[in-house]
């Protein structure tokens, strides 16, 4: 199937209920954002600043209401159907990926309504960024893993590739906005994505730092990695698969709601016990633990690496640690 | 009955009395729930912890210190320390809080029966102890010998004072109590725990030993647990660690890779000594 | 400019010495126009050294940013002291420090560096995107000349360098114990120009353009943590009893972070724009902080971070002090 530029608008228009997010440049910053137009559509552009991960899990959200005193407690309304229009392939896997964390056990109701709820329209990455590595970490610029349907930009068309049930539903939903896509479309899009895939020039193989790890631990290569770590959130608010947050409550008036706030591991205040104890007192543990659980603890856990290769974290890491030279490091075991 | 998982249940607070005095001090709440429905179907057993909490404020994972043997009613024994345990020190008898639980998983009290049990507890530490004195109390046929070994700095910041007097009147039960500094007319042990268990010498030959307490006492109770030649699969703790959600989604209280709110927080050696933040 | 010989001879002259603990400078960074601090703790780590237009991290936020381990029972803390790398801008943060008492004087031992501006880094990647090998830069007659993987690019600094460069009044270091290269020509000049035409708008406008910027705000806190005079040991940021600024990320919330911090900087920014570089959604921090730093200019006639025997400015009164602010 093939959407032809001009019949954006009708196409987005034509999706039945749901709302629109897309990527969008707000002031200087690309981020996910509800949209009613096609106009307000960035999808030109390189990875978003911001993870698509906020429209799931936005990074402030209110988890209950209630009143001093009362003993009435609210739950925010469940999450309507939303599309993500134009995600790139590594956000969508990472999804797949932060999914596992709030389907173990107990069921997390406010994430997972929002992913049932979700309809994923990826857009191939075919001019991946300088700091892109998504093919080594089990991805690739035009990865289908999550997607409902996938978009190749042709230049003044799309070509689409219905990938489930959900991306059927939408490819319906704009009939005749869609044309049957010729094979020399298909062959065009085919050399595009080749193109990509050769333009992701950071390259890395994971498969024995979790082995390497443990032997690790006391290694100094935490200190000397974390020496200029300044023990701010870019690292972790930026990653589309880190998950954590806090919970706290916030009053106003006699009306209080409980929020759920994105936290970071690399914060001090993240382990530390009102006692004052703090079992990650340092930058150095935190690093540390910051690693162990994307490339070993997760995967012990949920058999993924919790890392898509966005390149985020070293794109905007204000002093340069560069995860691929820690992943190296730990790699080269001289350390 | 919500099946919410962060929606908490309200309790009533049935009465509260202070264990300990001062800055930090210990009260224990025994509370009971609002809805008759929560009530009877909530079952929980020693080593288990709960979310409990002040609306407004927050929540704070506290271990569950009474044993389900002991009646259709919950315990908590909480220091005041941060935020939320500092709002939870202001409730009286009457007052509500809210309960969501229980978590995490238990000792395997079940699987001891026909063993000894040495309990080994430092200040605070105590509290997710003494569910399985309690319950081995309650069934002391099917269990053999109860050791309880428990220490504070002072005598004024022991917990539970005035049930160990009774432990001494079951059979196949004693009690050896320390302080860290000598007392005038204190008739216990002076010195630190782990120098206590060493004079309290326990066999470890079909011998469970449990032992909670700061970390740095711990540590030195595993050291001499090891010295007393007791194997790794016969040791048990109990781990803490700042915790959000209890459910082992928010992240933060992973040791290596358990999560201490699911995985725990009970742990045998055998499982810590392979986990290197176990005792950080 | 000191070629990097002279640069990494005297750091390894530096860190040999018994009173120095460990030497902070910079090095290439692991791709493109990247530079990273770079932490000097034996002479061969003193290799890696360089000092060029690429050098932004202000490194004087280390000073206060080392982590005091507890020390062993039985050795005496080490007091020894910490060698730093300054430009102009760093170098009154330094001042600054010691100003506050942050630090003690003998704790430091200062290599001064003249700088003619550093390379603003989203100039560069507009010009030249997604670029993997690593770029070399050097200052040459007043132009910033850049290997690039397509070939050598000279540059006016007035096109490249970062906006605080082409505003800054000292480029060279204002304390040194030692000098590396010849001090630099002063350009910049003393107006506000950015900050006038920005509060001639209408107060509409004005927050208008806060709102949005704020609003994208993730309270990350890299420019607080990147700043080298947010030192406090505990800040108020992180407190959450009480919380005086709550955690969740909403306009309100934000405003607050960001003007609180503005407030705490008043009569303290040493105008590194350090706040400005870090931020991941590009907040204009530098107008914030420079409307205060003009307040205080006009008000009090007080530069921060220039000299080392002055008082903060908040905690001295003067009779001759304005007063035709307060309402």
């Amino acid at each position: 199937m093939k959407l032809n530029k001009d019949k954006l608008a009708d196409f987005l228009a034509a999706i039945p209920g749901k709302t629109i997010f897309g990527p969008q440049l707000c002031g200087e910053t690309l981020k996910f954002t509800a949209i009613t137009k096609a106009g307000d559509l960035c999808l030109t552009a390189n990875n978003t600043n911001v993870p698509p991960k906020s429209v799931v899990f936005p990074q402030t959200e209110t988890m209950l209401r209630f009143e001093q005193w009362a003993t009435d407690i609210k739950t925010a309304e469940p999450a309507g159907e939303i599309v993500l229009f134009g995600i790139k392939p590594c956000d969508a896997r990472a999804m797949l990926i932060v999914d596992n964390v709030f389907s173990w056990g107990v069921e997390d109701p406010y994430y997972l309504t929002r992913r049932t709820n979700s309809t994923l329209v990826g857009l191939a990455c075919l001019d991946p960024c300088v700091n892109c590595f998504c093919t080594s970490m089990g991805g690739g610029p035009t990865s289908t893993d999550g997607l409902d349907l996938l978009l190749t930009d042709l230049g003044n068309s799309y070509l689409l590739e219905v990938l489930t049930g959900k991306g059927e539903v939408l490819c319906q939903a704009a009939g005749k906005l869609l044309c049957e896509a010729s094979g020399a479309d298909k062959d065009a899009a085919k050399l595009l994505q080749e193109k990509a895939a050769v333009q992701i020039r950071r390259q890395i193989d994971p498969s024995g730092v979790q082995a390497r790890l443990p032997a690790l631990w006391e290694s100094p290569v935490w200190e000397k990695i974390s020496a200029s770590c300044l023990g701010c959130g870019i690292c972790t608010y930026l990653c589309p698969t880190c998950h954590c947050f806090d919970m706290q409550d916030e009053t106003e008036g006699v009306e209080s709601r409980r929020c759920r706030t994105w936290d970071s591991c690399m914060f001090s205040e993240y382990t530390l016990h009102a006692s004052g104890h703090n079992p990650r007192p340092t930058r150095r543990e935190r690093t540390r633990n910051r690693i162990n659980h994307k490339f070993s603890y997760f995967v012990d856990k949920f058999k993924v690496i919790a890392c898509v290769g966005c390149g985020r974290c070293i794109n905007h890491c204000p002093v340069n640690i560069d995860i691929l030279d820690i992943l190296s490091k730990v790699g080269e075991d001289v350390l | 009955m919500n099946t919410h998982p962060y929606i908490p249940n309200f309790a009533t607070v049935q009465d509260t009395w202070y264990e300990t005095y001062g800055d930090r001090c210990i009260k224990t709440f025994k509370v009971g729930f609002d809805d008759e429905e929560v009530r009877d179907s909530w079952t929980h057993l020693p080593g288990q912890c709960a979310m409990i909490g002040v609306l407004g404020t927050g929540e704070s994972m506290i271990s569950i210190s009474c044993s389900p043997t002991e009646g259709k009613f919950l315990r908590f024994s909480v220091m005041r320390a941060g935020k939320v345990t500092k709002a939870l020190h202001e409730l009286e008898a009457g007052d509500k809080m809210t309960v969501r639980g229980p978590y995490g998983n238990n000792f395997p009290i079940d699987e001891w029966k026909g063993k000894n049990i040495i309990t080994i507890g430092g200040g605070i530490g105590q509290a997710p102890l003494r569910p399985v004195i309690e319950y081995v109390r309650a069934k002391k046929s099917e269990y053999g010998e109860l050791t309880v070994v428990y220490g504070a700095r002072t005598s004024a910041d022991l917990c539970f004072k005035g049930e160990f007097g009774e432990l001494a009147r079951i059979e196949n039960t004693c009690y050896h109590l320390s302080v860290d500094v000598k007392e005038e007319g204190w008739p216990h042990y002076v010195g630190f725990v782990p120098a206590l268990l060493m004079e309290v010498n326990p066999s470890p030959e079909n011998t469970i030993a449990i032992t909670c307490g700061p970390p740095i006492m711990i540590n030195f109770v595993l050291q001499n647990l090891k010295k007393l030649n007791f194997p790794d699969d016969q040791i048990y703790t109990t781990l803490e660690n700042r915790m959000k959600c209890g459910i082992g989604k928010c992240g933060r209280c992973n040791a290596g890779n358990l999560y201490v709110c699911k995985d725990g927080p009970v742990f045998s050696y055998a499982t810590l000594k392979n986990v290197p933040e176990a005792f950080a | 400019m000191p070629d990097f010989d002279k640069l990494r001879a005297l750091a390894k002259e530096t860190i040999s010495r018994d009173d120095i603990k460990y030497l902070i400078g910079w090095r290439q960074g692991t791709y493109g126009y990247r530079t990273s601090p770079h932490f000097v703790r034996i002479p061969e780590d003193a290799d890696q050294l360089i000092f060029s237009p690429l050098c932004s991290s202000n490194l004087a936020t280390y000073l206060a940013l080392a982590e005091k381990r507890p020390v062993p029972r039985g050795s005496q803390p080490d007091t020894r002291k910490v060698a730093i790398l300054v430009k102009g801008c760093d170098s009154r943060a330094v001042v600054q420090q010691l100003v506050e008492q942050g630090i003690k004087r003998e704790a430091v031992y200062v290599i001064g560096c003249p700088c003619e501006g550093v390379v603003d880094l989203r100039k560069l990647e507009e010009k030249y995107p997604h670029t993997l090998d690593r770029v070399g830069a050097r200052w040459e007659n007043g132009n910033v000349s850049l290997d690039l993987p397509s070939g050598n690019a000279v540059f006016p600094r007035e096109e490249i360098v970062a906006g605080k460069c082409l505003t800054c009044r000292y480029p060279n270091p204002v304390i040194a114990d030692v000098t590396l290269g010849e001090n630099v020509e002063v350009s910049g000049s003393t107006a506000f120009e950015d900050i006038n035409r920005f509060e001639v708008k209408s107060a509409q406008e004005r927050w208008t353009f806060w709102r949005d910027k704020f609003n994208s705000c993730i309270r990350c806190y890299a420019c607080r943590n990147v700043c080298p005079m947010c030192y406090c040991a505990e800040c108020i940021l992180d407190k959450q009893n009480p919380a005086w600024i709550q955690r969740s990320v909403n306009i309100s919330e934000n405003t607050a972070f960001q003007l609180a911090r503005a407030f705490h900087l008043a009569g303290r920014c040493i105008e590194c724009g350090e706040c400005e570089r870090v931020c991941p959604v590009e907040i204009p921090l530098s107008y914030l902080n420079r409307k205060l730093v003009k307040e205080v200019t006009e008000q009090f006639a007080f530069t921060p971070g220039v000299d080392p025997e002055a008082k903060p400015l908040l905690v001295g009164y003067r009779p001759n002090d304005k007063g035709d602010f307060i309402l």
